[in-house]
């Protein structure tokens, strides 16, 4: 039977097989549309046909995280460039007049940078302000680099005592960063709900409070 | 600041630290995701944030005690108190991700890539049909006169020139013809299921898949099992990936196939596995706290009522059913 051919060959390949309706499933829950689904599945197969691996102990695993992970990617994209639509429309005064692509430059990297100084501040300052075994425990998983099992074990608490410090700070961090307009454009428009801000002044870019 | 979106986010938080470990629990977090689009939403936004603290790394590193003199924002003005109850609360309604189980793809692991290159065509070529159900049942026909009917909210692939190499995740009653020229190989939740000519129903959730056998006779295998198993009409395997176990028990043929008629029997099954039906057949969800899930069910459930039958099955064991409809849970009754 032919499909057993590439199946010896390249292990991720064939995993991916297997597993393809439920990354599919997870990929259609994770981007909100069937078609983006399917397209990551096809970038995962691109992936995953030309890379050398070693050993791989849970493939289906392995698969999900390089899944979610595109999204991930995707939705960085994504937010990037709507940052900097957001930034030429301001500039523009009133944001009414142009589209981005009408602007005479419309790819200013100093409104970049700018912006990406503004958001480590912001983090900066929200990590001062976390409680401290949220604080430690972030600083150790994210500054040094240190397993949640090791973290656990410097720490003297328990497993999901450190999960728990570390979603707190992650919350918390992805709130300042809200609080300052940093999700606006990106997280409303994926599926039409802007629940999610809860920053004052909902959908007005408010980088400069941070100062 | 709304509760409810809190709650969200402290639950796409634990889910986002969670992903990092091996141990995730992938399926659980796509059921979550399901529930709500606004979990997506807000799963992006902390898990771009967490991007963005590894992104400016080294600057955030550098000024690790903020200086003195520099204005410090308190971002999120919690008292002590609060904290420590926010931190005590956060995620407990989230199914929690099972940690320390792990499966070695031995034989996947040790992979050559280099073949892969000429694999491109045979996985491309004959193009794979995809069979994704929602809330309705579907008939589906294959060119040599064999059906299968696919359950609700399952997905089943069909590749292969024969149309002979199958992926299913979810439910399926197959009904096949004997083709002497033909194998049919279906992969379900980490089992291949080998088939000549038969009927034969086939539920695969995670890793936990039932084969049930009403007429003929297939073969089961899997990386997990030391030898392939023949079954043969009126038995069933259950078998667990997670715990690598596979059981064989009689099954009456009538039962077998029997939510295409409305109905979900067991027999000492577990509560986890009968919760998930619900969720396939019935569309209802409801939360099973991890100590209860290895409660055993044996009977019948109506499913043309989810809420009904979810009734019906905490009144049968013995529990109490909580919470509201959409988010319902089973609990242990206080006394």
């Amino acid at each position: 039977m032919e499909s057993e051919e590439y199946g010896d060959a390249n292990g991720l390949v064939r995993l991916l097989d297997v597993h393809r309706p439920e990354l599919l499933r997870f990929l259609t829950a994770r981007c909100g549309s069937a078609d983006e689904a399917e397209d990551v599945v096809q970038e995962m197969w691109i992936k995953v046909s030309g890379q050398a691996t070693g050993p791989i102990t849970n493939g289906r695993a392995y698969l999900f995280r390089m899944a979610n992970n595109l999204v991930l990617d995707r939705a960085r994209g994504r937010r990037r460039s709507m940052q900097r639509e957001r930034t030429w429309l301001e500039a523009e005064g009133g944001g009414v007049a142009h589209m981005p692509e009408d602007r005479a430059d419309p790819g200013e990297p100093a409104d970049e940078i700018i912006a990406r100084e503004q958001e480590a501040e912001v983090l900066r300052d929200a990590i001062a302000a976390l409680p401290e075994g949220a604080q430690r425990a972030l600083r150790l998983y994210r500054f040094d680099e240190i397993g949640q099992k090791e973290i656990a074990d410097i720490m003297g608490i328990s497993r999901s005592g450190v999960e728990k410090h570390l979603a707190l700070a992650m919350k918390r961090l992805r709130q300042a960063l809200a609080d300052c307009g940093a999700f606006d454009a990106a997280a409303s428009r994926e599926h039409g709900d802007p629940g999610l801000n809860q920053g004052q002044g909902g959908g007005k870019p408010h980088m400069e409070q941070g100062r | 600041m709304k509760s409810e979106d809190d709650t969200i986010l402290a639950e796409a938080a634990r889910w986002h630290i969670a992903s990092g470990d091996d141990a995730m629990d992938w399926d659980a977090f796509t059921l979550w995701l399901e529930a709500d689009p606004r979990h997506s939403s807000a799963y992006n936004e902390v898990a771009l944030t967490d991007g963005l603290l590894q992104e400016y790394r080294d600057t955030l590193q550098d000024a690790s005690e903020p200086l003195a003199d520099e204005p410090l924002i308190a971002v999120n003005d919690a008292a002590p108190l609060e904290t420590a109850l926010e931190t005590a609360s956060e995620g407990a309604e989230i199914i929690r991700p099972a940690f320390g189980k792990r499966i070695r793809w031995a034989g996947f692991a040790i992979a050559a890539t280099l073949a892969a290159v000429l694999a491109i065509p045979q996985f491309m070529a004959p193009a794979s049909q995809v069979y994704e159900t929602t809330a309705a049942s579907r008939q589906i026909a294959l060119e040599d006169g064999s059906t299968i009917m696919l359950a609700p909210r399952s997905s089943l692939t069909v590749e292969g020139r024969h149309q002979d190499h199958m992926a299913l995740s979810g439910g399926a009653l197959f009904d096949i013809r004997h083709d002497p020229d033909r194998q049919l190989t279906i992969t379900a939740g980490g089992l291949r299921i080998s088939d000549i000519g038969t009927r034969f129903d086939v539920q695969a959730q995670d890793k936990r898949v039932r084969v049930s056998v009403v007429e003929g006779k297939v073969e089961v295998s899997s990386e997990r099992l030391t030898a392939p198993v023949q079954l043969a009409a009126g038995k069933r395997l259950s078998f667990d990936g997670d715990a690598g176990t596979a059981s064989v028990a009689e099954v009456r043929s009538e039962d077998v196939g029997a939510w295409e008629k409305g109905r979900l029997s067991y027999d000492n099954a577990p509560l986890a596995l009968v919760v998930t039906d619900l969720h396939r057949y019935a569309g209802v969800e409801v939360a099973v706290p991890d100590a209860l899930r290895d409660r055993r069910f044996s009977g019948t459930l109506v499913i043309s009522d989810g809420d009904a039958a979810l009734r019906d099955l905490a009144q049968v064991m013995g529990l109490r059913l909580g919470g509201r409809a959409g988010a319902w849970r089973l609990e242990q009754p206080a006394s």
